[in-house]
């Protein structure tokens, strides 16, 4: 889990264009979306959508899917253990 | 209030007709065109579409043109409805050539280049199509085949609003006396470009699109042109004609919210519809139907229904959202729209907005069609990415109208413009203070494009004095180039699929002015021209009109262009000509106030 918590991190820099940002800063439990966390918007969750498609072969067919899969590192990386097909 | 505007003549090809009597005939039987993918070349054949029912090359042979005309389906389709129009305007060869034709698209010539895209550095022939694939030149083709003076080209590009946006220029540009006759509207053919751009913002239905349906999943896309001849008042006596109906009133506005998704209280929408009764003199009450720009997105119907609860209250007109029948048109809605409002107030009948079953739980309820009803005045909404939302006032022609526009156009007085400052980027300089602008987590989707043109134009605001400016205009040759470049590089090169919504969303000639609006919180006008080489030109007429004019007292107008390394190579081995790869901005501030001028800008020159 560490490992792909990790790779996570780094994808989601990456896409996203975090640039100042290091996987270390990202707190696993803390919320990605709104001002408390990350601060993530709409756009970076269509993004993510793509991302986990490209990446895990987990297709999300409802953007609004996306509101619990995206809640915090952990929750995310829990599922794409789950859900992945690649 | 304001004096009205003639409309003498229009035209429109579309997904449920190919003229107007086959749409007024859809209209009445109810019969959508939205279909199964024919003629598009897309893998995603699962979406239906509301494509016109003609093939490039039958296009081609309707209107005769050789083998060797370059030509693409925005401007064939344009074409068509442009026959059709300046027939029922009945209008001469020597009117034709000068008068001022505005056109809107954001598409233009991209339905050849993605079909070609990746043989482009290798085969001339695959090359040659860049030619046309701008917009402005897409419109320059519409125009060199009526033989119209191309010099008086002027194209929109705001995404879903620009054929709105067209004819709003235009009735300026008769309010100011700079035309006579204008023809306005937009054309747009459907692409893989922005099928895919839309599919990864999720926003299609898989399914007939439902509008203001509590179950609704998105849009259809569709594709067609429509255009209107609008005349002054002196135009109509000399010619002698009747006109069909008048445009009463138009409000431009920006949502300055988001680049893709609307505010859930309908700001710029709202706006828009106040401006445009307020402009037209008539009562909320007295306006029977609304065509709504009701796309069936979740976020616009909830949006727009908001907005509309704003100005109507409890005493809803009719409303409906013909997009049930021809599909999101996109940069021809606004015209698409206008048309099909004018068949209804010239018929008597209020559209159905087909496929309705559910009540939204924070919606308005649309009207599923009424045959026969009283229609005087009718709103026409059309919203598009980067905020860009406008709404049309139509109404019936009466001849005491004419004696209104005497008297108006008598007492207007013109004020003077001046330009206050200037700030530019170079191509190759680097941008160093972008963060005295904005903060790293807000600047991090945006290509180097957006930050020249937030650089320059913040700073020319600053020099200015001004801290949001009443009006953005934007002029560019080709857009957001780089980043349309990449959406084609992921599209042609990978398929179509995980391609990326930030390219795209990024990729329209709007994103500029709708980031602007953004950062200055400008609610006010909004507008992108994208004519080649004469793109600052019309930016500053514009902007020069609405303050002579005395709707806004200040303007921040801009010129950016960008060129990368492929595009570079591609032009120079097409043109000879050198685009220096990097970003070139030009911002200005416009005042009605002279102090501080740099120097007067001269309406007409």
């Amino acid at each position: 889990m560490e490992e792909l918590i990790l790779k996570l991190k780094q994808e989601i820099i990456e896409v996203l264009n975090l640039e100042d940002i290091t996987p270390e800063d990202i707190d696993n439990d803390a919320p990605l979306f709104g001002e408390d966390g990350l601060g993530l918007d709409s756009i970076d969750a269509l993004e993510l959508i793509v991302l986990i498609e490209k990446n895990y072969g987990i297709k999300l067919k409802d953007p609004a899917e996306g509101k619990e899969i995206f809640k915090s590192i952990n929750v995310m990386a829990d599922y794409i253990a789950k859900n992945k097909t690649k | 209030m304001e004096e009205p505007i003639y409309i003498t003549g229009s035209g429109i090809i579309s997904a449920i007709g190919n003229n107007k009597e086959e749409v007024l005939q859809s209209l009445l039987q109810e019969k959508s065109g939205v279909a199964e993918m024919r003629y598009l070349q897309s893998e995603h054949t699962e979406l239906p579409v509301g494509e016109v029912k003609y093939s490039d090359q039958e296009m081609r042979d309707l209107l005769n043109l050789p083998a060797d005309k370059p030509a693409n389906r925005t401007s064939l389709m344009g074409t068509l409805a442009l026959k059709e129009t300046i027939a029922e305007a009945g209008l001469t060869e020597e009117e034709l050539k000068s008068l001022t034709f505005i056109s809107g698209t954001t598409v233009g010539g991209m339905d050849y280049t993605e079909r070609c895209f990746l043989q482009m550095p290798e085969d001339d022939e695959a090359l040659k199509v860049l030619a046309t694939h701008d917009c402005g030149s897409t419109s320059l083709l519409q125009a060199e085949y009526f033989g119209m003076d191309t010099s008086k080209v002027m194209t929109t590009s705001t995404a879903c609003s620009s054929a709105a946006n067209a004819m709003i220029v235009g009735s300026n540009l008769i309010k100011t006396g700079q035309a006579d006759i204008v023809i306005a509207g937009g054309s747009e053919a459907i692409t893989k470009f922005h099928l895919n751009g839309f599919n990864t913002l999720m926003i299609l239905d898989h399914e007939q699109c439902r509008p203001f349906d509590e179950t609704r999943k998105g849009l259809n896309l569709g594709e067609g042109a429509a255009y209107v001849v609008l005349e002054s008042a002196a135009s109509v006596r000399r010619r002698g004609v009747k006109p069909l109906a008048v445009l009463l009133g138009y409000g431009n506005a920006c949502d300055a919210f988001h680049q893709t998704a609307s505010s859930p209280d309908g700001e710029g929408a709202y706006l828009a519809m106040e401006d445009a009764l307020k402009m037209s003199g008539v009562s909320a009450d007295s306006i029977q139907y609304v065509n709504a720009h009701g796309t069936g997105t979740p976020n616009n119907d909830s949006s727009e229904s908001a907005a509309l609860r704003r100005v109507f209250g409890d005493a809803m007109p009719l409303v409906s959202s013909t997009k049930s029948y021809t599909g999101h048109t996109t940069s021809a809605s606004g015209t698409v729209e206008a048309v099909i409002c004018m068949l209804a107030l010239q018929h008597q009948f209020a559209p159905a907005n087909l496929g309705w079953k559910n009540q939204m739980s924070d919606g308005i309820t649309p009207t599923v069609g009424n045959p026969s009803c009283q229609l005087d005045y009718i709103m026409c909404n059309s919203f598009g990415f980067g905020g860009n939302d406008s709404s049309l006032i139509i109404g019936k022609y009466d001849e005491s109208q004419l004696q209104l526009s005497d008297e108006m156009m008598q007492k207007r007085q013109l004020r003077k413009v001046y330009v206050r400052a200037i700030s530019k980027h170079e191509p190759g300089t680097p941008i160093t203070n972008l963060s005295d602008f904005i903060k790293p987590m807000e600047a991090r989707r945006m290509c180097a494009l957006l930050k020249s043109a937030l650089v320059s134009s913040m700073t020319a605001l600053r020099e200015a004095g001004i801290e949001c400016p009443d009006g953005i205009f934007v002029g560019t040759k080709f857009g957001m180039l780089s980043n349309s470049e990449k959406f084609l590089v992921q599209m042609c090169g990978e398929g179509e699929h995980t391609l990326s919504p930030t390219f795209f969303m990024q990729s329209t000639h709007n994103t500029i002015a709708g980031m602007l609006a953004l950062r200055t919180k400008c609610h006010g006008y909004n507008i992108t021209f994208t004519q080649g080489k004469k793109s600052l030109d019309c930016v500053l007429k514009d902007a020069a009109m609405q303050i002579a004019l005395g709707k806004l007292d200040n303007a921040l107008v801009g010129s950016h262009d960008e060129s990368t390394q492929m595009f570079h190579d591609l032009l120079l081995k097409l043109t000879g000509e050198e685009a220096p790869v990097g970003e070139s901005s030009v911002a200005m501030v416009l005042t009605a106030d002279p102090t501080d001028a740099l120097y007067e800008y001269e309406l007409g020159k």
